[in-house]
């Protein structure tokens, strides 16, 4: 099989990586692929509640 | 909202061969960022171009974020023509690519790939490795977070797997 070439280390990703919440990714890595996907969809809903229900505040106001 | 489950199964039952990558691959993967559209990389065999013509047609695409009212169709000899489509479609943004950079096409991406089962469907999706390779290789800032969260994925797995492999030696 081919092996892809070894991941050098680059200043800039590292700086970001310090703000990962691996404790997300974790949780994550508990569930099946399609589960991952779901909980996606679910978050997608969510963030577009989350948008409608902003815009109609914001107009409200 | 762009609709996962309907744009594979799209492709998927009209026979395509595609490549889950980018933000969905990422997802399976175990990230945790939200990504708005489907990113795969279709193969540019002639059979396959004919496959994927005839499963997205149904799906109205149209070329993503230009000017209504262009000639646009969608047909075999469109995507042979072409090579990477962005498309709106009326199940959401679809991204069909050709070609990626330093990962090259469907051919040259298969051996870093695995078959996975996603809603019914199997398909393929870009293991780990390759995927943070492709994305370092295109070089865009705003993957710079994305890249760093999968190489924190790729760490937890590798220690995940550790761990499991001390298990067994108990």
């Amino acid at each position: 099989m081919p092996t892809t070439p070894p991941i050098k280390p680059d200043p800039v990703i590292e700086a970001y990586q310090k703000d990962i919440e691996r404790t997300l990714l974790r949780e994550n890595l508990k569930l099946s692929p399609e589960e991952r996907i779901r909980k996606l969809i679910e978050l997608k809903r969510f963030a577009i509640e989350l948008r409608r229900a902003g815009r109609t505040a914001k107009a409200h106001r | 909202m762009t609709d996962f489950e309907g744009l594979l199964k799209s492709l998927a039952d009209g026979g395509v061969n595609f490549i889950l990558i980018d933000g969905v691959a990422a997802t399976v993967h175990g990230g945790a960022r939200l990504t708005e559209d489907v990113d795969v990389v279709y193969q540019r065999s002639e059979e396959n171009i004919k496959r994927l013509a005839k499963a997205v047609i149904r799906l109205n695409p149209y070329l993503r974020g230009a000017p209504a009212g262009l000639p646009f169709q969608w047909d075999k000899e469109t995507i042979e023509r072409g090579l990477n489509f962005t498309l709106s479609t009326n199940l959401g943004s679809l991204d069909l690519l050709g070609k990626i950079i330093d990962g090259g096409c469907y051919d040259d991406l298969l051996p870093h790939t695995f078959e996975l089962e996603l809603f019914s469907i199997r398909c393929r999706c870009l293991n780990l490795q390759q995927l943070i390779h492709v994305k370092r290789a295109a070089g865009r800032p705003k993957d710079l977070e994305a890249i760093a969260e999968l190489e924190a994925l790729q760490d937890e797995t590798d220690s995940l797997h550790d761990r499991e492999r001390t298990r067994n030696y108990d």
